[in-house]
């Protein structure tokens, strides 16, 4: 064994110094995230971003100042041994975080799937129109129900308007679309529900002259024609 | 005096390869909690109509948690450096320090889970609280058998005093406790902040 080592073996610790400099980072670094989240400092993203951010940089403080990363003897074997778990923890957690997104991203029901069309600015499903009309645009059109009775019952709109039929009685009415005898599609809806005392928004995603009904007593009657 | 170096010097060796040893066991360790993070991640949102995070924890609670365990650590360093100095008194107040620190974070955290479990939830109600009282139950199994370490770790020293053997267990523990203490950070970070991002 010829060997050469130091005659007084000093590894990697530290002295009072650094653990007080690390102890204070540390603190730091766990106030500033707990104050932005409490505050609601920014948006979502840059709120996830910086929380983060500061998790990444808390954990360097404790490798460098309380583990003494990086200040052992060469050839490093433990950092090295580190980054390659970091290197598989990425793998895990990102991994599945991506791959379950996708899955119920690709398996989800109706409600998601209505998010899903308007994500992706969809049109047309399945040759049904998905109601993808931007948010907030469009006219109004109010349509009144009193004692079963719908004023105006014929409205002239355009895609992307809204008819909102305000619903005084008490009753909540099923309107189907079509007629009694001839029951038809409306957006790939049957029907719609006007609840009672409720104002009650349908968008307009299909083009052409429809009718509608009351399903129960068939006295609610009326129609809108949609142009482009 | 030659036979002295020589030994120093194999000691020194050993220390490096029980020090790497354990530096792997954390690895794997740190592997085992990244899958348990992931699960947590995947299924945090799986509620089946229970509460949310946002309405389950309360963040005052936890941050007292976290500056607790950093303290911890801090304390555990501090009793690192008296081990290597020798002085064994102040080895004993550190770390007696650190494990009452230790015994106070777990009480806070079974606090949590008797709230959580009083507002008639637990483990049983949902995906997301499965993964969290796994994820988060499993830190605190892993402060608690530090805690049993260093609690027979501390008597061996009152005992028997501070030698090379004992020196490097503390110097193994407080790996172990500055180890949890990232750990914690990242339950903190994505278990309790994200909740209420």
């Amino acid at each position: 064994m010829t060997h050469k080592t130091t005659p007084k073996h000093e590894p990697h610790h530290g002295t009072m110094a650094s653990y007080i400099v690390g102890f204070i980072l540390s603190l730091v670094f766990t106030l500033i995230p707990y104050y932005l989240i409490t505050h609601k400092s920014f948006g979502r993203n840059e709120l996830l971003a910086t929380i983060l951010g500061f998790a990444g940089l808390q954990m360097v403080v404790q490798l460098f100042f309380f583990l003494h990363l990086g200040r052992e003897k060469k050839p490093h074997a433990n950092a090295q041994f580190l980054l390659g778990t970091v290197g598989i923890i990425f793998v895990v957690i990102g991994g599945s975080i991506w791959i379950m997104n996708n899955l119920h991203y690709n398996m989800a029901g109706m409600q998601v799937m209505d998010k899903v069309a308007s994500d992706e600015a969809l049109y047309e499903v399945n040759g049904k129109q998905t109601g993808t009309c931007s948010a907030g645009t469009g006219t109004n059109y109010k349509v009144t129900i009193t004692n079963n009775m719908a004023t105006p019952n014929q409205i002239n709109a355009h895609l992307c308007d809204t008819i909102t039929f305000m619903n005084y009685d008490s009753t909540t009415y099923d309107i189907g679309f079509g007629t009694a005898q001839n029951p038809k599609l409306y957006a790939g809806e049957s029907d719609m529900t006007a609840y009672g005392n409720h104002n009650n928004p349908l968008r307009l995603t299909e083009l052409g002259t429809h009718t509608f009904y009351d399903t129960k007593e068939n006295k609610l009657t009326g129609s809108f024609t949609v142009a482009k | 005096m030659e036979t002295k170096h020589r030994l120093e010097a194999e000691e020194a060796a050993y220390d490096d390869r029980v020090g790497f040893g354990f530096w792997v066991y954390l690895m794997t360790d740190l592997l085992m909690f990244s899958v348990l993070f992931a699960t947590f991640s995947v299924l945090r949102d799986n509620t089946a109509g229970g509460p949310t995070g946002s309405e389950l924890f309360k963040l005052p609670g936890v941050l007292t948690e976290t500056l607790i365990l950093l303290t911890s650590s801090f304390t555990a360093g501090l009793g690192m450096l008296a081990a290597r100095r020798g002085s064994k008194s102040q080895v004993l107040t550190w770390f007696g320090l650190t494990f009452a620190l230790g015994i106070a974070f777990l009480f806070f955290e079974l606090k949590e889970f008797a709230e959580i479990i009083h507002e008639g939830y637990s483990w049983h109600s949902n995906a997301a609280l499965s993964s969290f009282f796994v994820l988060v139950g499993t830190h605190g199994a892993h402060i608690l058998s530090g805690l049993l370490w260093m609690g027979t770790t501390l008597v061996f020293v009152w005992k028997r005093g501070l030698d090379s053997n004992l020196v490097r267990k503390l110097s193994l523990l407080s790996l172990f406790w500055h180890f949890l203490d990232i750990v914690w950070i990242f339950i903190f970070t994505v278990v309790y902040l994200m909740a209420f991002v």
